[in-house]
């Protein structure tokens, strides 16, 4: 690797890390109330921080400590979490056209986080090829980072944090939906994907009101994708016609 | 830690990644040697257009305030406003999230 190649290979990294600071707030915020939950529940530190570090996937983690602290069967608590990340199957193939040829890639989807694949999706296709990898290194790795400080904190003080910044405790998490619209605002950018975002949106937000937050993510998209196709063929056949 | 929790642990863990990784995996195979224009094209329309309308769900679920209640109703929306205002103006990540946080925050402190 040249001189040259080096300093675009660290500018990409230290851009994803930059990149990541808006996932922080939420990020962090939530983390620290996983690892309260966890103590909570009758787990360690340790272990709240290796469930952090290695599933290393949100809601399913919650469940994961709430399942055991109820006694539910083992084989119970595999299924129910692993049905939660399933979502995750559609992630990886959404990127991957933007991935360059690299034996790393595979390895770092660990770091395939919904945020960090909403925020992968919209920046990879304006980065040149060779921006790529160090860049999503830099997001995926400073996330899983503040995802891991952030159980630490919860787990060994989180209870005298929450107690001292109440109001910083509690306006950290909008950082998450807020990330979410500014990654989704650009792709309003016609009738057709302004009609079928929106109604995915309430849709998820009803379902979420409803009391079904984890099925809401996949049903609420499935039924979006079925709105764009059924809209597309109209269309087609509608040019077809004329 | 208990031999059932460390177990689990290791099963959730593995899988988790595997469902992550081995997807990518197969369409990277799939997708060797074409150009980024084509890579892009040739995977399934469907496929392509769910990604988007995950992010768009993921908006929907994190837009319903824990709890429910008419004032943090009011921070949401307040706060949602705000970004998307300062995303007009300054087409950016950072700003737009920390206004939002910020002006969430604010509505919090006076209600």
């Amino acid at each position: 690797m040249s001189s040259e190649q080096r300093s675009e290979w660290q500018a990409a990294f230290w851009q994803g890390a930059r990149d990541a600071i808006p996932l922080f707030g939420g990020y962090i915020a939530v983390a620290l109330s996983f690892g309260l939950v966890a103590i909570q529940a009758g787990f360690s530190s340790f272990e709240a921080i290796l469930i952090s570090t290695f599933i290393y996937a949100g809601a399913s983690q919650f469940l994961f400590v709430a399942m055991f602290a109820t006694g539910a069967p083992l084989w119970l608590i595999i299924a129910t979490t692993l049905l939660i990340n399933a979502r995750h199957i559609v992630y990886g193939p959404n990127l991957a056209p933007y991935f360059t040829p690299h034996r790393a890639w595979p390895w770092l989807m660990h770091g395939l986080t919904d945020q960090v694949f909403a925020m992968a999706l919209t920046q990879l296709e304006q980065l040149r090829e060779a921006q790529r990898l160090p860049w999503f290194i830099g997001l995926a790795l400073f996330a899983w980072l503040s995802w891991i400080a952030g159980t630490a904190l919860g787990a060994i003080g989180g209870s005298e944090l929450t107690k001292h910044w109440p109001l910083l405790a509690e306006a950290m998490p909008f950082a998450l939906p807020a990330l979410f619209l500014v990654l989704l605002a650009p792709r309003f950018n016609s009738g057709r994907w302004a009609l079928v975002l929106s109604g995915t949106v309430v849709l998820a937000l009803i379902m979420k009101v409803l009391g079904y937050p984890n099925a809401a993510i996949p049903l609420a998209a499935i039924s979006g994708a079925i709105c764009f196709q059924v809209m597309h063929r109209y269309q087609l056949r509608k040019g077809a016609e004329a | 830690m208990t031999f059932d929790v460390g177990f689990a642990l290791v099963v959730i863990a593995l899988a988790t990644f595997l469902m992550r990784a081995i997807p990518v995996i197969w369409l990277q195979r799939r997708l060797r040697g074409q150009s980024d224009e084509h890579r892009v094209d040739s995977i399934p329309t469907w496929l392509s257009v769910l990604g988007p309308l995950m992010i768009a769900a993921m908006l929907g679920v994190s837009l319903v305030p824990e709890p429910l209640t008419l004032g943090l109703s009011l921070a949401t929306l307040v706060g949602a406003l705000v970004t998307l205002l300062v995303w007009f103006w300054r087409k950016s990540l950072g700003w737009p999230v920390f206004a939002g946080v910020v002006s969430y925050a604010v509505v919090m402190l006076l209600l």
